[in-house]
């Protein structure tokens, strides 16, 4: 089918998606002397929580010989075989090498014009300064490749699109699977490179919901959805209908310099349990565990919370019990980084609603964030005494930035159950990093 | 004893279990990109994968340096050093070849 849309008022420039073949994995291939592409090597993390342990990133080789396909596979998946290497992760590491990377970006753009995406993934807009580098853009993208794979022995995978959501296409569809590892596409290519797709949930922004969704409406190729009635669409699924009719199309009228603002931030952090918690005590003494670590973190951004949510997720065989999977809720509260009060509204809210239900998922966040600008008192409390609690939250804080956390914990922590001191260091909840910053 | 050398020699007792049917052995790798010298302790179980865990990433990138700490660590254990990154390279003060073979994927 042609093209019939006139694409002259839609954006043309120059994008460049990047990502990282295989990052993890690629990363402690090269601190091991090793050929990021043809050795076969798994980063495990084996966390009490994992049941076994995590597969985060998997070499290319090791993907296609143990047909390793999900995002994050399981170790029982993983075949017992002496020539494969298994390694923990070094999250922090990553991170290093990810600015490394951005760095080496930055050379090629200006810092407005790139926007980094996701651990291993950056949107380069090179529409005002690719010809600095080359006469097309393919001949930029393969030079990108060459500083990278000279200075950090990694191999990236490059989309060129004229807009971002072509060039996503490209790197998810084609540059991964191609020999130079570049894919390209242009409005113009749409119909043989977009349209011919005919696994939906390969595409971005389709999960296998929203592709089951479209089966239901008919819709079965790329193809399919271009040609379906948007208003059909937009009936349908709302405004995320109309979005995919541009995504059928390669239609992306977004622009990387102009930040997306984020209305509300939020901060919060959430665990997985490495066992059932049954017992009160055990679960408040991690929800407590919690509640403190979001609130250093809120004194570390020098913030206020004025909104607290405590979500409690069941055990599997309780949540099929009990018919819900879990509870939620949120409270408005006086802006506060106190560990104190947080810590009482979060037990509350616990309290209110817990009936002795098995639990293994524990999540807390602060939303409503304002910037602390000095200590609010409160008129119906010893002032001597408030001030007294946030002087000794700040020395706290002190002395775990200068010395670790492990350095001073609540004796609470040492009891059966809590999890604050082994989770210290967990970035993600993996190995190698500080978790309180 | 240098700081190094602490690390590491704390770092392979704790790991070195002695299990029945495994393997051990300690892997130094020149790495050209971050201009360190990075230390692994392999592991090997009859029939397993084999395991891999980093032990410490030396900064002083000198191999005046790198020898005299691959001496001091063979004085605390036997487990043999397998060496990756330094063909074509030689001790400075005894003259012998670092590394003989060449790693299949280089």
């Amino acid at each position: 089918m042609p093209y019939d849309y006139d694409a002259s008022k839609e954006p043309h420039g120059v994008y460049f998606l990047i990502d990282n073949k295989s990052f993890y994995a690629s990363v402690e291939a090269v601190q091991r002397g090793l050929n990021p592409l043809k050795e076969l090597l798994v980063v495990m993390s084996e966390q009490k929580n994992t049941n076994g342990g995590l597969i985060l990133a998997t070499s290319p080789d090791a993907k296609q010989k143990y047909h390793l396909t999900a995002n994050v596979s399981r170790q029982r998946d993983l075949p017992q075989d002496e020539k494969l290497i298994v390694v923990p992760p070094r999250m922090n590491l990553y991170i290093k090498k990810n600015l490394q990377i951005n760095d080496i970006f930055r050379r090629f753009v200006a810092d407005e014009d790139l926007w980094p995406y996701s651990i291993d993934e950056s949107i380069l807009d090179m529409t005002h300064s690719y010809k600095l580098f080359g006469q097309q853009p393919r001949e930029v993208a393969k030079l990108i490749q060459h500083t990278i794979r000279r200075e950090l022995g990694l191999y990236v995978t490059i989309g060129i699109g004229e807009n971002p959501v072509q060039a996503k296409i490209a790197l998810d569809v084609y540059a991964k699977h191609a020999q130079d590892l570049i894919g390209e596409i242009r409005y113009d290519t749409v119909p043989s490179q977009i349209w011919t797709i005919s696994q939906l949930d390969s595409v971005w922004s389709i999960g296998h919901r929203t592709a089951a969704h479209l089966e239901r409406m008919g819709i079965h190729t790329m193809n399919d959805l271009a040609h379906h009635d948007p208003y059909d669409l937009t009936a349908e699924m709302g405004i995320i209908g109309a979005q995919l009719f541009a995504l059928a199309w390669g239609i992306d009228r977004s622009q990387i310099r102009k930040r997306v603002k984020v209305r509300e931030a939020s901060l919060g952090n959430s665990q997985v349990l490495p066992r059932d918690y049954n017992d009160q005590f055990e679960i408040e003494t991690v929800i407590k565990e919690i509640g403190e670590q979001v609130t250093a973190r809120l004194r570390h951004h020098h913030k206020l919370a004025g909104c607290l949510s405590l979500s409690i997720g069941f055990s599997y065989a309780a949540s099929e019990q009990d018919g819900r999977g879990g509870f939620h809720q949120s409270i408005r509260i006086d802006p506060t980084d106190s560990n104190k009060i947080i810590v009482s509204h979060l037990t509350n809210m616990f309290r209110n609603h817990w009936q002795g239900q098995t639990i293994r998922n524990i999540a807390v966040y602060t939303s409503r964030l304002s910037p602390n600008t000095g200590q609010q008192l409160d008129l119906f409390s010893d002032p001597q005494r408030q001030i007294k609690n946030a002087r000794f939250e700040a020395i706290v804080d002190a002395i775990r930035d200068r010395y670790g956390f492990r350095a001073i914990v609540f004796a609470r922590s040492i009891i059966h159950g809590g999890t604050a001191i082994n989770r210290a260091s967990l970035v993600g909840g993996h190995n190698g990093g500080n978790a309180y910053e | 004893m240098n700081k190094d050398l602490d690390l590491i020699c704390q770092r392979i007792d704790e790991l070195f279990l002695r299990q029945y049917n495994t393997r051990y052995w300690l892997q130094i790798v020149d790495d050209p990109y971050d201009k360190t010298y990075n230390f692994f302790f392999d592991s090997l179980k009859k029939a397993h994968r084999e395991k891999s865990v980093p032990l410490h990433t030396v900064t002083i990138y000198d191999l005046t340096y790198l020898e005299e700490l691959v001496e001091d660590i063979q004085k605390h254990t036997q487990l043999s050093i397998q060496f990756e990154g330094f063909t074509g390279q030689h001790w400075p003060k005894s003259q012998r070849i670092i590394q003989r073979k060449k790693h299949w994927d280089e």
